[in-house]
């Protein structure tokens, strides 16, 4: 520790060589990667993977959330499908009903008007 | 890292452009030390270090048209480097998940350089500069550039290269027993 310091910081930061197997790797992964292909698709095993490893939990979780999503979505849909179509049924019964009752109505009223034409005393 | 670069021709980095695949092999073999150890005492460790350097490649082979003499190419491998680490630095920063050497296994040991004690002493010295300050003594001591051209590779002004280093070497001296200023390097700042 004697010599001064920056002497000693240029022989500690000598550049170091990688490891064969990386160098191989790195070989391999530019040289078989075209200039102007997608990079990612043609990274191989190692260090890139590595990292590539560490997203792999986020993606799963984030499909499965979409998919939940996307599956509660459907149902609120067909919810609203299956409302619509009561309404439309109980729009539809009201419908009914009121025309039956409007025939009664003008049955009644005949049979009554008759009635009083047959007794005008009454 | 000069070395490397005229081991690697102009001849080879036209053939490299084309997606010739042995003058890619040299571009590798002659740059790959400059840019993994660069990566390595940025981030610490071995399989970082990798990855960074991977990335650094697969991107200069995108970009190899750009490319336009050794020297840029030794720049450019250098710029990229240095600023895809500090990113990463700040990020895990950011993430608090700060790997601190004592918990982290894979410490890199590069004994064949010099005494692995002092290797080590100004490996850990070097990991409490900021990501910044770390890359100007990485450029200045690993790939001896001057403060000049650390500026433009950094894209810093040359007065806060010259801030760093001089910070970073008072640092480094109050924590290295017996460590002496050199005055051709105080002549330099």
């Amino acid at each position: 520790m004697s010599q001064d310091l920056e002497s000693q910081l240029r022989a500690a930061l000598r550049p170091i060589a990688p490891s064969a197997t990386f160098e191989k790797r790195l070989i391999a992964c530019v040289t078989d990667d075209p200039q102007h292909s997608q990079p990612k698709a043609n990274r191989v095993g190692g260090a890139g993977w590595r990292s590539r490893a560490r997203w792999l939990p986020v993606a799963a979780a984030a499909c499965v959330l979409i998919g939940v999503g996307l599956q509660n979505r459907l149902q609120v849909r067909r919810e609203r499908e299956n409302g619509l179509e009561a309404r439309r049924q109980v729009v539809e019964a009201l419908r009914v009903t009121s025309q039956k009752l409007d025939l009664a109505y003008e049955i009644v009223k005949s049979q009554s008007s008759s009635f009083t034409d047959e007794n005008p005393g009454v | 890292m000069n070395e490397a670069v005229r081991q690697f021709t102009d001849h080879e980095l036209a053939l490299a452009r084309n997606g010739d695949a042995q003058a890619l092999t040299a571009l590798v073999l002659a740059h790959q030390r400059s840019v993994y150890s660069l990566a390595l005492r940025m981030l610490g460790t071995r399989d970082l270090a990798e990855d960074l350097a991977q990335d650094v490649f697969m991107q200069l082979n995108r970009n190899l048209k750009s490319i336009e003499s050794r020297e840029h190419l030794a720049f450019w491998l250098r710029k990229v480097t240095a600023f895809r680490a500090i990113d990463q630095l700040r990020q895990r920063a950011r993430l608090a998940t700060h790997l601190k050497s004592d918990t982290h296994a894979d410490h890199y040991n590069d004994a064949d350089t010099c005494d692995p004690l002092l290797q080590r002493h100004l490996k850990l010295l070097l990991e409490e500069l900021s990501p910044a300050a770390r890359a100007v003594v990485l450029l200045r001591y690993q790939e001896d550039l001057d403060p000049v051209d650390i500026a433009r590779t950094l894209e810093m002004p040359i007065n806060t290269v010259k801030s760093h280093l001089k910070r970073s070497l008072e640092f480094m001296r109050q924590k290295t027993p017996g460590a002496r200023s050199s005055r051709g390097e105080d002549e330099t700042l």
